[in-house]
């Protein structure tokens, strides 16, 4: 008999997905984790944990400057249209059962011009609507006609979750959200844009995070972004 | 500059490659792209196959984004796992040459400078790996670096240190065990 036979059962799916992240299975057996990864969300967190846990071994590896063109390649590559595949927040509980219609959808336009005082046709005012990485939109949210303030109307409910809603701006250009404040799941909110960002909202990024009761203490998003968009004329 | 802000930077690029904003991309390539081809590199042995799977790594990232969660994992860690991943698959469907050399359990860990990322987020966690590593037997710390930096599988890993299979699975599993307790305590 084989040592390896010794290890107790209690290691069981554990040692699977460290296994798998150590990098010692064969093709056959990363396929088979590959699949249970994709259908069981606590041997996912398995594998994230010894993600975690292992991650600090690569630091022995030395940086390598990649070639000079590697960037464009991948630029080529992604100047493409790219199907952008469902992610893992579909797999998340709280989006369970609260598939969005388009219906919502336009609803949800339709009360956040209503709320600005817009009749359809009026100038075109800063939008965005904001996803989750799978199509789905998930807020909508419109700068006013002073440009001061930005309105947000959620397409969906989060519920479940205790977590705070807190609404991030990102200039064009730049890589620091700024907090424009905490979302209510339920009602459209209108919320005050700081005057030093009040001129920066075309083409600005606007990120949903979930932080801990009361937002985020670091003044950065700490949780899951869980839709994104970017502010575009209609 | 705060020493969490590489990461926080690379946490809010992620976010706007998530929303399908290509410069933010770009951002996460200057920041990780010499420590993501070093680690393709170091697991497929050679340059060209290395440049297809960094390609296909930084693809990946663009498609996935949103999946990243900054809760849950740090996002240099993230990364690394999906270069990892995309070269050991690139490595067992392909016939690159395989790394045969004998790993000696004296093997000292190599130490480059560290990128100013990892040096600021890692820096912790790691003195703890570092030091869990240390509580094994030095045959199972190195089997288990060997593995984790080579993507070897368990029957390269005993052809390369000259034990039966049975000997070296039982290493790195009783190995990985310990150093989850350790790391947990």
């Amino acid at each position: 008999m084989s040592e390896d036979d010794t290890i107790e059962p209690a290691g069981g799916a554990s040692l699977v997905a460290a296994e798998y992240v150590l990098g010692v299975l064969g093709a056959q057996e990363r396929r088979e984790v590959e699949r249970r990864l994709a259908q069981e969300p606590g041997f996912a967190s398995e594998v994230a944990l010894w993600e975690e846990r292992l991650g600090g071994l690569a630091d022995a590896v030395a940086p390598a400057a990649p070639p000079a063109n590697a960037w464009s390649r991948i630029e080529a590559t992604i100047a493409a249209p790219v199907e952008r595949p469902a992610s893992l927040w579909q797999s998340l509980a709280f989006w369970r059962g609260f598939g969005i219609a388009s219906a919502t959808l336009a609803a949800a336009s339709i009360a956040a011009l209503a709320y600005l005082g817009l009749a359809p046709g009026a100038r075109a005012p800063l939008m965005a609507t904001l996803g989750g990485g799978s199509g789905q939109p998930n807020f909508v949210a419109a700068v006013t006609a002073s440009g001061n303030s930005l309105v947000v109307v959620p397409a969906t409910l989060l519920t479940n979750d205790p977590r705070a809603i807190e609404l991030w701006l990102i200039p064009a250009g730049e890589s620091r959200p700024r907090s424009l404040g905490l979302i209510q799941p339920g009602q459209p909110i209108r919320l005050t844009i700081p005057p030093d960002l009040a001129g920066r909202t075309a083409d600005a990024t606007l990120a949903v995070s979930l932080e801990p009761p009361g937002g985020s203490p670091t003044g950065l998003p700490t949780g899951p972004v869980i839709a994104s968009g970017k502010l575009t004329s209609l | 500059m705060d020493a969490e802000a590489p990461r926080s930077q690379l946490v809010a690029a992620l976010a706007r490659v998530a929303a399908g904003d290509r410069a933010a991309l770009r951002l996460v390539y200057q920041d990780t792209s010499a420590k993501l081809f070093g680690v393709c590199l170091r697991i497929l042995n050679d340059r060209s196959e290395a440049e297809d799977v960094l390609q296909d790594v930084y693809v990946t990232v663009w498609r996935k984004a949103a999946a990243f969660d900054p809760g849950r994992a740090s996002p240099i860690t993230w990364l690394v796992a999906i270069a990892r991943n995309r070269a050991i698959d690139r490595l067992r469907s392909s016939a690159v040459s395989r790394r045969m050399e004998p790993i000696e359990a004296a093997d000292a860990v190599s130490d480059p400078s560290p990128g100013a990322v990892e040096r600021v987020e890692l820096a912790q966690q790691q003195r703890r790996l570092a030091g869990c590593l240390e509580e094994l037997e030095a045959r199972q710390a190195a089997a288990i670096r060997a593995a984790f930096l080579d993507g070897a599988t368990y029957e390269e890993l005993a052809a390369r240190m000259s034990v039966p299979l049975g000997t070296m699975k039982s290493w790195i599993r009783r190995g990985l065990l310990k150093l989850r307790a350790c790391l947990e305590r």
